[in-house]
């Protein structure tokens, strides 16, 4: 497949996962909207690289943001379900926070920080069995307040995890406000390279800026700086950090989603 | 001459690697200098540093890659520390990880209180799905490694400092989830000690030379499902019951085996509510705890009444 029909297809994608993400929002529970919306595109990209790399795992560190993971899932047939129908309900396996009890789910996140470690040790496991998978994690900006991150930065570096990406979802919101009023992360570019990673800055809404990083040849571990929107797609939230979490009516849904460009 | 729990640990992990290619030994700087697995096994070793959280989860991530990582640190560091990475790695994602806990209740002695554990039982205990297991002596402790390594099932081994004890005598077939019982009489005692953890069983074996009527059943394995398991022979063994363990009476495996045996009397020698904050040997602090020889058979006296024991 050429190119460009490849690119053309993700974006395609995109803007179905926004569509779920969207109906879960609409779910009886609502959905952490905001967030999933700012990582969605780095979810697809990541995906559609290694979907098919058995000795690669993804984790989704922010684990808020599942909705994006099971519109993810869902959409390169990893999971039958549409989550969209099931989210939240009782005796649904698709929980607020991701669900290892789901397929293609290795690790429950939701607590923040330990999506990292966890992926770390795959990626270490990788280096003992001289295999080439990497362990990808994707977090977020206000979970790097969490000091596991750095704990877990601290022994990637130690121990020489080269095979190790850490996408960072900077949408610049959390749950109470915004990451620069509650607690900033100063630095970021320089604490990574001080940690001895490889550390790019990227669109994370260029569907062709994720897919290159993707292509990246590191020696080093590698962190993708991706500078994000809060609620991207849906301009009444848009970089709204009370965007964070939200349930919203049915027609509200259907507005959303015939805007989504 | 006989190794500690600690050392029968280490040397028995790096036996085991020769041919168990999939074991992976982290520590977290409290016990990887000089370490034998990593002088036989270097590239399975990691000395992940003062990162217990961490360590966690990545023998989280070694474990679904198809390893069987033993994570060492004190029982405080491990239970309490990285209470919330045990959780969710081993109890609800059940991962095959193995912690082996050294300073476990007040071994360390004159270390004081931030290197003590007295709740770590009851803690993991709560996270469900967790073997735990208390073994007592080097070949108690060796076989609990090997076990641990050949299940699929996320330990919690809880060891004591460098004390060496003399081992039980267990029978070779047997498996350390299986009671083991001494003293002269086997049914119907007047009472059941039941030791859990190397002083404890210091102090039920002294007793039961002691005390012709009384029975001593040492648990090796106290988690939920293994407490299960023992209760109909534990039954035949007496319907007075005390459990001796150094641990707090909250979550103890006295208060489990308590719920679990409601026809039963089950009383606990534990140590109490106090902290811990002197200095002194183990023995020392066990003392100052009230959890020891003297204050023990205090207790049997006082269950025993007016007709004694």
């Amino acid at each position: 497949m050429p190119y460009s029909e490849h690119l053309n297809n993700l974006v395609a994608l995109t803007k179905e996962a926004r569509k779920l993400i969207i109906d879960m929002a609409a779910s009886e529970t609502g959905c952490h909207i905001g967030g999933s919306l700012s990582v969605i595109d780095l979810l697809i990209g990541v995906y559609s690289k290694y979907v098919k790399d058995e000795n690669t795992t993804i984790v989704l560190s922010k684990g808020h943001t599942a909705a994006a993971l099971y519109a993810t899932l869902y959409l390169y047939d990893l999971i039958e379900d549409n989550p969209a129908e099931s989210y939240g309900q009782k005796g649904s396996l698709f929980t607020g926070h991701p669900n290892h009890k789901l397929p293609h789910i290795p690790f429950s996140t939701g607590s923040l920080g330990h999506g990292i470690p966890y992926a770390a040790g795959w990626a270490l496991g990788q280096k003992v069995k001289n295999q080439d998978g990497l362990g990808i994690v994707l977090g977020g900006d206000g979970e790097l307040q969490e000091g596991l991150c750095w704990e877990t930065a601290q022994i990637i570096q130690a121990k020489s995890i080269s095979n190790f990406v850490y996408i960072v979802d900077c949408n610049g919101g959390q749950n109470d406000g915004y990451v620069s009023d509650i607690s900033p992360i100063h630095n970021l570019r320089q604490r990574f390279e001080s940690f001895g990673f490889q550390v790019e800055e990227i669109d994370g809404h260029n569907m062709e800026h994720i897919l290159a990083a993707l292509e990246l040849s590191h020696e080093k571990p590698l962190a993708l700086l991706a500078t994000t929107i809060k609620g991207k797609g849906v301009e009444a939230i848009e970089g709204n950090p009370d965007a964070h979490y939200a349930k919203i009516p049915e027609r509200v849904a259907s507005k959303w989603k015939r805007s989504l460009v | 001459m006989s190794k500690s729990g600690r050392d029968s640990y280490r040397d028995e992990l790096t036996k085991l690697a020769f041919s168990n290619e999939q074991i992976i030994c982290i520590e977290a700087d409290l016990g990887g200098k000089n370490h034998p697995f990593e002088q036989s096994h270097p590239d399975r070793f990691f000395n992940l540093g003062i990162a217990e959280l961490a360590s966690i989860d990545i023998a989280a991530g070694l474990a679904e890659a198809g390893f069987v990582p033993f994570f060492s640190s004190f029982a405080s560091f491990a239970a309490v520390r990285a209470a919330e990475s045990i959780k969710l790695a081993m109890g609800y994602m059940e991962k095959n990880i193995k912690i082996v806990a050294a300073y476990g209740g007040v071994s360390g002695g004159w270390f004081g209180t931030t290197h003590h554990c007295l709740e770590d039982i009851a803690i993991i205990q709560s996270f469900q799905n967790i073997r735990i297991a208390c073994p007592h002596g080097e070949l108690e402790t060796r076989r609990v490694i090997r076990e641990a390594a050949e299940s699929k099932e996320p330990y919690y081994i809880r060891l004591a400092r460098n004390a060496v004890y003399d081992s039980l005598d267990r029978a070779e077939e047997s498996s350390c989830k299986d009671i083991l019982i001494e003293g002269k009489v086997h049914t119907n005692a007047k009472l059941c000690l039941i030791s859990i953890g190397e002083e404890a069983t210091e102090l039920c074996k002294t007793i039961v030379q002691e005390n012709d009527s009384v029975v001593h059943a040492h648990l090796c394995y106290v988690d939920i499902i293994s407490l299960k398991s023992y209760i109909g022979d534990l039954k035949q063994l007496s319907d007075t019951i005390l459990v001796v363990e150094e641990h707090r009476a909250t979550g103890s495996s006295a208060s489990n085996l308590a719920l679990l045996m409601p026809e039963c009397k089950v009383y606990s020698h534990d140590c109490g509510e106090k902290w811990p904050m002197y200095g002194g040997t183990h023995k020392d602090v066990l003392d100052y705890l009230g959890f020891g020889l003297e204050p023990l058979q205090q207790q049997i006296h006082l269950i025993g009444g007016t007709d004694g024991f």
